[in-house]
């Protein structure tokens, strides 16, 4: 079994935490993680990151929590094109089958709030149709005691149905706010396990549906705009007509 | 008394791990809160099953035995820990083996425990 290829989509940038993302970075790296995306809050400073860092690379992503369902497709427009992803973090029923219903949208979070499960199988099946990945939050398992975990726990388990019965895109994600707050990938794969995941459908949650989401929003090489891109530049020099093939 | 022939003792599972934490953590800090972590999550009963019991922990490395059976509800219960007294910590499990020497040779032996500032700068 592939035993790289990790990705952690849900790191949160808390702008006044003394938590860099650097640290972020490195403490990914050490956990065993090959890709992470950190998740700008919206309407704060998106900065490019460019940092270089050999073993891990670093996507950006904004996180939007908006107010109501009529506001998502205007935020989600206007960051489209400047982040590599775009997360919801739903709560009510009706933001997130907003949320579900844009293709734009890439990932859906915080789906239950408290004891209400805001999924079910309409909100399933949307995703499942317009690729929008729902996030099982294992950080919700760590940070939660008591009632509240049984709830989430609960709730896993009847979207992990869902999700299984609709083959809608999931993702595993620890949501950490600092680096205290990351677990290893093989500590995500036996919380997943507490509702019922297997060990097969938590790593691809964890690697190969990630990877897709960010390949499919990356352009490929040599991509200009819908529908024309660059498949060779050798015969430049002879002639001055452009070689973009439509 | 007769020692308890082979065939029945139970199997063991030894996960070496390591603490990143923000401070020092004391040994007996560390059990009460891995107890409290288990009792937690799967009750009295599903701890008692899982049978953990924290081994050497030393310069933030240790090692924590369990039953083969239950190696995965026992790295659940680790990683729910989020801080011990008050320190913030996260608990990384480097390896799991059958024996303690193994798990000790081969995951701990000269490893140093990630120190998330300096790492990163390093990385810079």
């Amino acid at each position: 079994m592939v035993e790289s290829g990790y990705y952690d989509l849900s790191v949160s940038f808390v702008p006044e935490s003394s938590n860099r993302v650097e640290e972020l970075a490195a403490t990914a790296g050490h956990l065993g993680y090959s890709g992470i995306a950190i998740n700008y809050p919206a309407n704060s400073k998106i900065s490019s990151v460019d940092f270089d860092f050999e073993d891990i690379e670093i996507f950006s992503a904004v996180a939007i929590r908006p107010k109501n369902a009529s506001k998502i497709h205007s935020i989600v427009d206007r960051y489209r094109d400047r982040v590599d992803l775009i997360t919801v973090c739903g709560g009510i029923e009706s933001i997130n089958r907003a949320a579900v219903e844009n293709p734009r949208v890439d990932i859906l979070t915080d789906m239950n709030m408290g004891r209400e499960n805001g999924f079910n199988h309409v909100l399933a099946k949307a995703a499942s149709d317009n690729n929008v990945a729902v996030a099982f939050d294992l950080g919700s398992l760590i940070r939660l005691r008591g009632g509240n975990r049984v709830h989430a726990l609960s709730n896993f388990r009847k979207n992990l149905q869902l999700v299984r019965k609709y083959d809608v895109p999931y993702l595993l994600t620890s949501s950490p706010q600092s680096v205290y707050d990351m677990r290893a990938p093989r500590e995500l794969i036996a919380l997943a396990a507490l509702f019922g995941m297997s060990r097969e459908e938590a790593i691809r949650g964890l690697s190969t549906i990630p990877e897709a989401i960010i390949s499919g929003n990356r352009p490929p090489e040599g991509y200009l705009c819908e529908g024309v891109e660059i498949i060779g530049t050798d015969i430049e020099d002879e002639c001055s007509r452009g070689d973009d093939i439509v | 008394m007769k020692i308890l022939p082979p065939t029945l003792r139970d199997g063991r599972r030894y996960l070496a791990f390591e603490l990143i934490a923000e401070g020092p953590v004391k040994r007996d800090d560390l059990i009460r809160e891995i107890f409290s972590a288990a009792g937690s999550l799967l009750g009295d009963v599903g701890a008692s099953e899982c049978a953990i019991r924290l081994l050497a922990f030393e310069d933030m490395k240790g090692v924590v035995r369990c039953s083969p059976e239950r190696t995965s509800n026992t790295r659940a219960v680790l990683a729910t820990i989020r801080d011990v007294r008050g320190t913030r910590v996260l608990f990384h499990v480097l390896g799991i083996s059958g024996t303690v020497r193994a798990a000790t040779k081969k995951y701990l032996a000269g490893v140093d425990v990630f120190n998330p500032v300096e790492q990163s700068h390093i990385n810079e």
